[in-house]
C-alpha cells in the first residue's frame, strides 16, 4: 500500500469516527443541534471524499479496478454507505440516520483495518477474476448491500419514532449478536458451527420476539411524522437497492455463463444473494399489496439487513465455501 | 389488497381455487419458504456441487446420513423444493394474468381535472393567494412542473401533471421477465446438457465418456475435441494468471473441422456447444533414470506439483515441479529436520546424483474442459433484460399534481387561513396538491418548494401546507401506500371527483 493511499484511508477512517461522535452529540445537545448536525454532515462529506480518493489511489497503485478482495470491498461498502446517506440527507433532510450511517462506515473501516496484511497488500488477480465483468458485476452488489443496510437502519429509527422501544431494543440486540458472530468468525478460531448457530439462532429468536413486542407502544416517545418519513426513507433505500441487487445477480449470471458455462450453479454465495433477493421481493409485495403496518415493514427491513450481513460478510466468516471465496483469507 | 386490483380482479366473482392461486398472501408465503429452503441449501454443502465426501467431512457420517435422508444434501433437486418452485410458478402465472397485466388498461384511462375543493382533499395539498389577477402563475407552475419531468395538461384554469407513468408498468415488465425466464430455463433443462472432463495433452474430449448431466430430450454430440497444446501463464510472483488450451474439433471420421485456442473467459463454440477452460494442472512426469523410463504421478502442492518416489522404508525422493517444467529434486529422511535439495532438472539439463543421472522426458499437463449446450439461452437473456428494466422501473415514483386557479376567499379553500377577513375583495387563489406512490416525503418537499416559489413570486405569503390525514397514523397502525392508492383509485375511477374525494376521506 502506498503512503498516499494509507494516508487517505486513515483520513477517511478518522473523519468517519469524528462525524459519528458529532452526530451522537447532536442528539444530546438540543440547543446546538443544527450546528452539530451541520458539522457532522461536513465531516462525513470529508470522509466520503477521502475514501473516494483512497479507492482511486488504490486503483492507480494496483493498475486495475480496485475491487478484488474483502478489504477493497469494505472500502467500497463504506463509500456507498456514506454516499447514499449524503444523498438521502439532501433529499429528505434525515438527521438521525447520520450517526447510524457513520457508525456503519466506521465499523467497516475498523473491520477492514483488522484484516491481515495480505488483504491490505495489492495482490495479483486469480485467473477467474481477470475479466471486465468484475467491474460490472461487483459494484452494484456492494452498493445494494449498503442501501439495504441503510434501509434496515431507517427501520430502527422508524421503530423508535413509532414508540416501539421494546421491539427496537430486541432487534438491535439481535443485529449486534449477528455482528458478533461475524467478527468472531473473522478474527478468532472459534468453531464455525457454533457461530452459525449464534447467527441463525439469535436472528430467528430475536426477530420473532421483536415482532411479538410490536404491541408494546411507548406513547411518550417518538414522532409520528418522523416515523412516516423514516418509513419512506427505508422503502426508498430498498426500492433503489433492489434494482442494484438484481443487476448484480444477473450480470453475475452472465459472467458465470461466459466463464464457467452456466449462469446459475447454486453456489452458496449465489444462493444467499437469491435469499436476499427473495426477502426483499417479499418486502415489496407486502408493501404494495397488503395492509401491513409500517412497524412490521421496519422489522422486515431489519430481517433483510441480517440476510444482507449474512450474504456479504457472514458468508466467508461463518465458513460457507464455494466459488465466491475471493474474500477468504484464512 | 388494493383498490386497483379489486377493480380489475374482483375475488367475489371468482372461484375459490382461482382466488387461492392468485393470492398475494400465497406469494409472500411461498417466497419466504423458498428463501428459507435456499438458505438451508447455501448452508449445507450440496452433493451435486461439492460431492458426498464434503458433507461427511463437515458433519460426520451419522449426521450426513440423516441430512441425505431428509434430502438436504441435494435440496435443489428434492421433490419438496421442486414442488415449491412449481407452486410459485403457478401463483406467479395466476397473479400475472389476473392482477398484474390487466393494470395496463388502467393507465389508458384519462384522469379528471379537479376543483380547488377536491384538491383540498388530496393527501398533500396547499394553496397560494395571488397578488395579480392573471394566469401567469398557472403558466409558471406548469413550466416548473415540466422542468421536473412532469407531463402537463391544461384545461382553462385547471392543470393536471403526471410523473413516472410508465413506472406503473414495473410489475408487468418484471413479471413478463420472470415468466420468460421460466420458459428459457425449461427449454434448457429439457433439451440442453453440460459436463466436465479433464483431458491430457494430445488426448480427446469425448462427450459420451465424460461426466455429464442427465439427458432428457437432448443428444450428446458425436464429434470429439483434441487438445493440441495447453499451457499456463504466470504472474512474476508465480501465481497463475491465465490457462490456455489449443483445441481442434474432429468429426466422426477424424477430419479436422475447427481449431481455436481457449482460455478462462474465452470459450470455443461449435454446433451449439460451448467448451470452456475451467481448470488446469500437471498430471504426471516421465523421467529417465540411467536410461530407464519411469512415470510419476503429480499432486498439486500450493503453487507447485510434487511426485514422491520411495527409495527405501525411511527415505523418500521428492520431485517438486514448477508449471514451467523446472524440477527440483529433494530427499527426506526421518532424521533430517527438513528435506534437502539434491539437484535441479530442466528439459536440457539432467541432474547427476552420485551414480544416477536423472533426465526429464516430458511433463504431462491436464486441462479441465467444461462444456455445455444451452438452447434456452437467448430466451433467458431476453428475460434478464426484462427483469432488469422492470426492477429499475419500480424505483420510479408515480406522481400526480392537480392545480386549479379559482376566484374566491381562501376560507372555503383547502387551507383555512383564519387571519383573512371576509370583507376582502375576491382574489385569485391557486390551489394545488397531489399524491405520490413511493417516495412520498420527496414529493411533499417538492410541493413545499413549489408553494414557496409561487408565494414569493405571485402571492401574498403566509400559508401553511396541510395534510389530509396527519393524525390517524399511530392509532391506525399505519397508512401505507395501498391506502394512499385507495384514495387515488377512488378519484381515478369515479365520474364525479367530488363524491369520490368524500369517499376517500371516509375510507381512511
Amino acid at each position: 500500500m502506498s503512503e498516499m493511499q494509507m494516508a487517505l484511508t486513515n483520513t477517511a477512517g478518522i473523519t468517519s469516527v469524528m462525524s459519528f461522535w458529532v452526530f451522537v452529540a447532536s442528539n444530546g445537545f438540543k440547543n446546538r443541534k443544527d450546528l452539530l448536525v451541520k458539522i457532522g454532515s461536513w465531516t462525513l462529506t470529508l470522509a466520503f471524499v477521502a475514501v473516494t480518493a483512497a479507492i482511486i489511489t488504490r486503483g492507480i497503485d494496483a493498475q486495475r479496478f480496485p475491487l478484488a478482495n474483502l478489504y477493497e470491498s469494505l472500502l467500497w461498502f463504506a463509500w456507498a454507505t456514506m454516499g447514499a446517506y449524503l444523498a438521502l440527507a439532501k433529499a429528505y433532510g434525515v438527521r438521525q440516520l447520520g450517526w447510524l450511517a457513520s457508525l456503519t462506515a466506521l465499523l467497516m473501516f475498523l473491520y477492514g483495518s483488522w484484516l491481515p496484511q495480505s488483504q491490505h497488500d495489492i495482490q495479483p488477480l486469480v485467473p477467474a477474476l481477470v475479466s471486465y465483468w468484475r467491474w460490472i458485476h461487483v459494484p452494484p452488489l456492494i452498493i445494494s448491500y449498503a442501501l439495504f443496510f441503510l434501509g434496515g437502519l431507517s427501520g430502527f429509527i422508524q421503530l423508535y419514532q413509532a414508540g416501539r422501544i421494546a421491539s427496537l431494543i430486541t432487534a438491535a440486540a439481535t443485529v449486534s449478536l449477528a455482528i458478533l458472530a461475524v467478527v468472531l468468525g473473522t478474527f478468532t478460531s472459534v468453531e464455525t458451527a457454533w457461530l452459525q448457530i449464534l447467527f441463525a439462532g439469535a436472528s430467528l429468536v430475536g426477530m420473532i420476539i421483536s415482532f411479538k413486542l410490536l404491541r408494546r407502544i411507548d406513547k411518550n416517545r417518538g414522532d409520528s411524522k418522523l416515523a412516516e418519513t423514516y418509513d419512506d426513507v427505508s422503502y426508498r433505500c430498498i426500492a433503489i437497492g433492489m434494482p442494484a441487487l438484481t443487476f448484480g445477480i444477473i450480470t453475475g449470471g452472465l459472467w458465470a455463463n461466459h466463464a464457467w458455462g452456466t449462469y446459475w450453479s447454486w453456489d452458496p454465495k449465489e444462493s444467499m444473494a437469491l435469499v436476499t433477493w427473495l426477502s426483499y421481493a417479499a418486502y415489496i409485495h407486502l408493501r404494495v399489496h397488503r395492509e401491513c403496518s409500517a412497524e412490521k415493514l421496519a422489522l422486515v427491513s431489519i430481517v433483510g439487513l441480517l440476510l444482507t450481513l449474512m450474504t456479504y460478510l457472514g458468508f466467508n466468516s461463518l465458513g460457507l465455501g464455494g466459488l465466491h471465496s475471493y474474500g477468504n483469507f484464512k | 389488497m388494493n383498490q386497483e386490483s379489486e377493480k380489475i380482479y374482483d375475488p367475489k366473482t371468482q372461484s375459490s381455487l382461482k382466488n387461492a392461486l392468485a393470492s398475494v398472501q400465497l406469494t409472500i408465503f411461498l417466497m419466504s419458504l423458498t428463501a428459507l429452503t435456499v438458505l438451508i441449501g447455501a448452508w449445507c454443502p450440496q452433493e451435486s456441487a461439492s460431492g458426498k465426501e464434503k458433507v461427511i467431512e463437515q458433519f460426520g457420517a451419522d449426521t450426513a446420513k440423516l441430512l441425505t435422508q431428509f434430502g438436504i444434501t441435494d435440496i435443489y433437486h428434492s421433490p419438496f423444493f421442486l414442488s415449491l418452485i412449481a407452486m410459485l410458478t403457478v401463483n406467479m402465472i395466476a397473479c400475472s394474468f389476473l392482477r398484474v397485466f390487466p393494470r395496463i388498461k388502467l393507465l389508458q384511462k384519462p384522469l379528471p381535472f379537479l376543483s380547488g375543493k377536491d384538491i383540498g382533499k388530496l393527501p398533500i395539498n396547499t394553496s397560494v393567494e395571488l397578488k395579480g389577477n392573471d394566469q401567469s402563475a398557472l403558466t409558471a407552475l406548469a413550466v416548473r412542473l415540466s422542468a421536473r419531468g412532469f407531463k402537463v395538461a391544461t384545461s382553462g384554469d385547471k392543470l393536471l401533471a403526471e410523473y413516472g407513468r410508465f413506472g406503473r408498468l414495473a410489475a408487468t415488465v418484471t413479471h413478463i421477465g420472470l415468466l420468460t425466464l421460466l420458459v428459457g430455463v425449461t427449454i434448457t433443462s429439457w433439451t440442453g446438457f453440460s459436463g466436465f472432463q479433464p483431458v491430457l495433452l494430445n488426448s480427446h474430449l469425448d462427450f459420451s465418456q465424460s461426466e455429464h448431466s442427465k439427458l432428457w430430450v437432448g443428444k450428446l454430440p458425436t464429434w470429439t475435441v483434441r487438445v493440441d497444446a495447453t499451457h499456463r501463464e504466470d504472474y512474476p510472483t508465480g501465481e497463475p494468471k491465465q490457462w490456455f488450451s489449443k483445441l481442434t474439433v474432429l468429426d466422426t471420421q477424424g477430419k479436422e473441422i475447427k481449431t481455436q485456442e481457449i482460455s478462462v473467459n474465452n470459450p470455443l463454440s461449435y454446433d451449439g456447444v460451448d467448451i470452456y477452460q475451467s481448470s488446469w494442472g500437471l498430471d504426471h512426469i516421465f523421467l529417465n533414470f540411467n536410461g530407464k523410463e519411469k512415470r510419476l504421478d503429480l499432486q498439486p502442492m500450493g503453487k507447485l506439483y510434487a511426485a514422491f518416489l520411495p527409495l527405501d522404508q525411511n527415505s523418500v525422493m521428492i520431485f517438486s515441479v514448477r508449471a514451467d517444467g523446472i524440477i527440483k529434486v529433494f530427499a527426506k529422511r526421518p532424521d533430517w529436520e527438513a528435506p534437502r535439495q539434491l539437484g535441479e532438472i530442466t528439459k536440457d539439463k539432467p541432474a547427476k546424483l552420485g551414480p544416477v543421472t536423472i533426465s526429464l522426458i516430458r511433463v504431462m499437463p491436464v486441462t479441465g474442459l467444461q462444456y455445455k449446450c444451452d438452447p434456452g439461452l437467448p430466451i433467458t437473456y431476453v428475460a434478464f433484460a426484462f427483469i432488469i428494466v422492470g426492477v429499475l422501473m419500480a424505483a420510479i415514483p408515480h406522481r400526480h399534481v392537480w392545480v386549479s386557479l379559482e376566484t374566491g376567499s381562501k376560507k372555503e379553500g383547502a387551507t383555512g387561513n383564519e387571519n383573512k377577513t371576509d370583507d376582502m375583495a375576491p382574489s385569485k387563489i391557486l390551489y394545488f396538491g397531489g399524491r405520490s406512490v413511493k417516495a412520498k416525503v420527496g414529493f411533499e418537499r417538492l410541493i413545499k418548494t413549489l408553494e414557496s416559489q409561487m408565494a414569493s413570486e405571485f402571492g401574498i405569503p403566509k400559508v401553511e401546507i396541510s395534510e389530509a390525514q396527519p393524525t390517524e397514523k399511530l392509532n391506525a397502525g399505519h397508512t401505507n401506500e395501498s391506502s394512499a392508492q385507495k384514495k387515488k383509485e377512488h378519484v381515478l375511477a369515479g365520474s364525479s371527483a367530488d363524491s369520490n374525494a368524500k369517499d376517500a376521506q371516509g375510507d381512511s
